[in-house]
């Protein structure tokens, strides 16, 4: 579609990537093959050359995966998209594409509980070590630099401490230093935000979240913006990746080495449902956000309930910079404390609507117990860090009609 | 024109040049969004692509990232 740069984000949503094929049929067709014929011996070697496009074998490319890609990348304003296993799977494939032994990642200490046992130990065994800031105390984000960082990486709203950096400001930290910031957007996705337009060079996606929407699909996506200058003496590793293929030198480099080497890619059924589920992004995430903000609302005013943590309330600490960079829209995810964690239990247990599992960006309403679930092989300390006490309870707001959902919260609390 | 086109002979009929926007769509090359042009042993940057002339004799080669080897 030649004038796709110039559709709004919803007609992108529907439309973006989207080519038309002889058959006429309106979805992406999924193309269930392992590995792909050509007529002759020169095409394939032209294909494995990079001198033609064209697709080999599906664990480096695959029809109905690109077209996915190609909608992802447009709705971010990115150079390009790679679509992968996992969310886990695109950080990992990300993180290892751009650091080597030695070199070091200043984090948000404010993360997803598998993203931190990434960094803090599986990376660690590598010799990557992980330093964790509190990523709103923009000084000291600055001042734990030294001459091994070679990566910021950072979610748009912290799950599930649900704090909101200053994104514009860490990418001017990010600049200063010479390195790239990566932006982990799952919690906002590209309707919030694009990570682009708030300074980050490399946006990372969970898709099986909102951007799929239905909790039907585990997925990832790695957005290059092409911002960053990968010809830099900081990364020595990039020198043959920058001079090839320039704004497309950490897409190459990530493609041709860790997601080819290590081979996280999507299975063909799953981008597929991908593409079905982010045409609605635009209006379910008005909805996720419309109503965390009731229940918010409402759980803030429950004589059972201590705290909620939610940007969206006027007198979260967040509120103002959340409304500045995600458009005055909040999310679908907060958090509230009650008296403890055997309360906590029993408010789970009598919630007959919500459903109790590890996910986020469902339809249906979920609610998870952090501590005792996602952060349950960490310290008591380490689970201060990431911001999960033993009261608190997550909810991933869903699409329900409101009123139902608060009705169902106010059973559930009223029966503590 | 006579252009080598990754190291093979390619013919523009009815054309003396053309800018790296158009061979591209001369030539429908898939994909021209992502693809690397190297312009007599030059990488051309792709917001030069229009106002860069390519002319009789020219020898090109296209990159993608995509590929299978490095």
């Amino acid at each position: 579609m030649a004038q796709e740069q110039t559709f709004h984000f919803e007609t992108l949503l529907i439309h973006g990537g989207l080519e038309p094929g002889p058959s006429g049929a309106t979805t992406v067709p999924i193309v269930q093959s392992s590995s792909f014929a050509h007529e002759t011996a020169e095409d394939l070697e032209d294909i494995f050359r990079g001198r033609k496009a064209g697709q080999i074998y599906t664990r480096l490319n695959n029809p109905t995966t690109e077209s996915l890609e190609r909608r992802l990348a447009l709705l971010e304003g990115g150079v390009a998209a790679i679509a992968t296993a996992s969310g886990m799977a695109a950080i990992s494939t990300a993180v290892l594409t751009i650091l080597r032994s030695g070199d070091e990642i200043l984090s948000s200490s404010s993360l997803f509980g598998g993203t931190y046992s990434l960094f803090r130990d599986t990376l660690a065994n590598y010799g990557i070590t992980s330093r964790f800031v509190d990523p709103t105390d923009l000084a000291a984000f600055e001042q734990a630099i030294n001459e091994n960082t070679r990566l910021i990486f950072v979610e748009t709203i912290g799950n599930p401490k649900m704090d909101v950096p200053d994104i514009a400001a860490l990418s001017g930290i990010a600049r200063r230093a010479g390195i790239p910031l990566m932006v982990d957007a799952t919690v906002t996705s590209p309707y919030l935000a694009r990570g682009r337009d708030l300074g980050a060079d490399i946006v990372i996606h969970s898709t099986s979240k909102f951007i799929n929407g239905t909790g039907s699909v585990i997925g990832g996506a790695v957005i290059d913006n092409g911002t960053f200058d990968w010809g830099s003496p900081l990364f020595p590793h990039f020198e043959p990746f920058a001079k090839k293929y320039r704004q497309f030198a950490f897409s190459a480099r990530l493609r041709k080495l860790m997601h080819k080497d290590f081979g996280a890619c999507p299975a063909p059924m799953n981008s597929f449902l991908l593409t079905e589920g982010i045409e609605t992004l635009g209006l379910r995430m008005e909805r996720h956000c419309s109503n965390a903000l009731e229940l918010a609302g409402f759980l803030r005013n429950h004589p059972r309930v201590g705290w909620v943590n939610y940007p969206g309330l006027a007198d979260s600490p967040f509120h103002a910079i959340a409304g500045r960079q995600f458009g005055n829209r909040y999310g679908g995810v907060l958090t509230f404390g009650v008296a403890s964690q055997e309360e906590s239990f029993r408010l789970i247990n009598a919630l007959k609507l919500a459903r109790n599992l590890a996910n986020i960006g469902d339809a249906k309403t979920l609610v998870i117990h952090p501590a005792s679930t996602i952060c349950v092989d960490y310290s008591p300390e380490q689970r201060t860090l990431l911001g999960v006490s033993d009261e608190m309870i997550r909810v991933s707001v869903g699409l329900e009609h409101h009123e139902d959902i608060i009705r169902d919260f106010s059973q559930a609390l009223d029966s503590l | 024109m006579q252009l080598t086109v990754n190291g093979r002979p390619a013919g523009i009929e009815d054309k003396d040049s053309l800018s790296v926007t158009a061979l591209l769509d001369e030539l429908k090359v898939k994909d021209a969004l992502y693809v690397t042009v190297e312009l007599n042993g030059e990488i051309i940057d792709r917001p030069v692509f229009d106002n860069t002339v390519v002319k009789d004799g020219d020898s090109l080669e296209f990159l993608y990232f995509m590929g299978g080897g490095r």
